[in-house]
């Protein structure tokens, strides 16, 4: 029984400092998701490969390429922001963001970072749409009224980011033909056992 | 409830069973409550020409609203149904006779055949006009004259092509308004063009024709928000509905502007300046209302304030003064909270 007190509070501790988690912010003063990783065994050329194959196929529902030269990516995207708990909810918003990436031999460094949010609401459909083209800065400081609200939106915004890093340095560190192989189902002969 | 809170969960599990075969959305679970105060200033409950907000000196419920939604792969339901004077006796149709009932304000299936191309069947809130039965989709919280005249949903089959985010067009065929069962067939034919010519603008030019209110007839609806700059947007909607037969009640034409301007991130203010006009049929002449409505907006998380004054005025007096006398204005505040979750 101890131990499955232990267990709980450990996790939720856990939780706990997950959630402290928040953006940093830049030279302008404007939140940024960044990271540097290190890829000793792919090449430059290889890692723009795979970036391009993020952004244009992989992710292109929610990413838009907007240039790119030998060395860097630059595109713009979307993070989804939800009010969900286990499998029940609904979207409350979308942070749209700058990605920049950079690429030498050996490693590479990315950022996600002007986040501007877009408030949804529930249109005359049930449908939830974006009630309004006006973006709001995520580091911007709202009132009092609705100061925890916000930062439930930074905080969901900065968990939306860094999962979007683990998607991103997995897809860059893993070869893009054995991705697109499709992965054949599995066969289980009963003749033999 | 119990079986209502079972069918959420079976439905979220079986979510989560067919998450590892198709893309599937998380089952939705959205909706409002709403309650109000409102004051008659000639201190007559019969002042209220518009939909809702109807009692006077009291402390009245509005609805509670739940709505359900689900998408898996390019199929997709939406279920919602509201409880309360707004969503029962005070919407049509209500789902049993007697007005204790229930409204349903969306039922219906939809299908992606693509990114452009899809189709809806059941029963939705109707695609004219600007203003809606739920309180939370409202910037003002009374309703206006073509609200309230006008069709509050439709149960048909729409088809939608999406040519690019700019323009889109809808076509369907519809059941006569506000009715679960068809009582004339399907005998309402209906389109939408939407169109969104800068960014912030969004315009709507519909038309529905056939079976309605007071027989068969057409309406014509322009329904189109700007957002000007970041604190100030402008909404208007026009309309005119024309029944078939001239000598039938219930002829109309009017048209609403909306400006609302943000005074603060948790404060807007909002004016309703409506004219709408009956128009004549047989023997009765036409009459015609202007209304001014001010409202303001203070948020704080899903909950939003809604103080309001309104002012309306018809010089064939259909207005009460306290006496019992008729009048040519009437005059009304309220304070509504509204919780949206």
């Amino acid at each position: 029984m101890k131990y499955i007190f232990f267990i709980i509070l450990s996790t939720l501790s856990i939780n706990l400092f997950a959630q402290q988690k928040q953006f940093s912010k830049d030279d302008n003063g404007k939140f940024i998701y960044y990271k540097v990783v290190d890829s000793q065994t792919v090449s430059k050329a290889t890692l723009q490969k795979r970036a391009l194959n993020f952004v244009n196929d992989f992710y292109k529902k929610q990413m838009k390429l907007a240039s790119q030269t030998d060395s860097s990516v630059v595109a713009s995207g979307k993070l989804i922001i939800d009010k969900t708990v286990l499998v029940i909810g609904h979207p409350s918003g979308e942070v749209n963001y700058n990605f920049t990436l950079e690429t030498r031999d050996g490693k590479y460094r990315y950022w996600l970072t002007d986040f501007e949010f877009i408030p949804y609401k529930r249109d005359r459909y049930g449908n939830f749409t974006a009630s309004t083209t006006v973006a709001t800065p995520l580091e911007k400081e709202r009132s009092k009224l609705n100061a925890g609200e916000w930062k439930a939106i930074q905080q969901s915004a900065y968990d939306k980011a860094a999962k979007f890093g683990q998607a991103f340095e997995k897809y860059l560190a893993t070869d893009i033909a054995v991705k697109s192989q499709p992965k054949a189902p599995q066969v289980i002969s009963t003749k033999k056992w | 409830m119990k079986k209502f809170f079972t069918a959420i969960f079976a439905m979220a599990s079986t979510s989560c069973a067919l998450a590892q075969e198709t893309p599937t959305s998380p089952l939705e679970i959205s909706g409002s409550v709403d309650t109000y105060f409102k004051y008659d200033f000639a201190n007559n409950p019969l002042n209220s020409k518009t939909s809702f907000v109807t009692d006077h000196n009291s402390i009245s419920l509005g609805m509670i609203d739940i709505a359900l939604k689900k998408k898996t792969g390019k199929a997709s339901f939406v279920g919602e149904l509201s409880f309360g004077p707004r969503g029962q006796s005070q919407s049509i149709p209500d789902a049993a006779s007697g007005g204790s009932s229930f409204h349903i304000q969306n039922l219906y299936v939809n299908y992606d055949f693509s990114d452009q191309f899809s189709m809806t069947a059941g029963y939705m809130g109707t695609f004219i006009g600007y203003e809606v039965i739920s309180p939370a989709a409202n910037f003002n919280y009374s309703t206006s004259y073509l609200f309230t005249n006008g069709p509050f949903q439709n149960a048909g089959i729409k088809a939608t092509y999406k040519f690019s985010d700019k323009v889109s067009l809808m076509a369907g065929l519809f059941n006569d308004w506000n009715v679960y069962s068809a009582t004339r067939g399907v005998s309402a034919v209906g389109g939408q063009l939407m169109v969104a010519p800068v960014e912030g603008w969004t315009a709507y030019i519909n038309v529905l024709s056939g079976a309605g209110f007071g027989g068969y007839g057409t309406i014509e609806d322009l329904t189109t928000s700007y957002q000007i700059t970041d604190k100030f947007k402008l909404g208007l909607n026009a309309a005119n509905y024309d029944i078939n037969d001239d000598t039938v009640p219930g002829s109309y034409i009017g048209a609403a502007l909306y400006p609302q301007y943000a005074v603060a991130d948790a404060v807007t203010l909002g004016l309703r300046g409506e004219y709408f006009q009956y128009k004549e049929a047989g023997a009765i002449p036409k009459t015609s209302f202007t209304a001014v409505t001010l409202t303001a907006n203070i948020k704080s998380g899903g909950l939003t304030f809604i103080p309001e004054v309104r002012l309306d005025h018809n010089g064939d007096k259909p207005f009460f003064k306290e006496n019992g006398m008729s009048a040519p204005n009437a005059g009304q505040f309220s304070l509504a909270a509204v919780y949206a979750f």
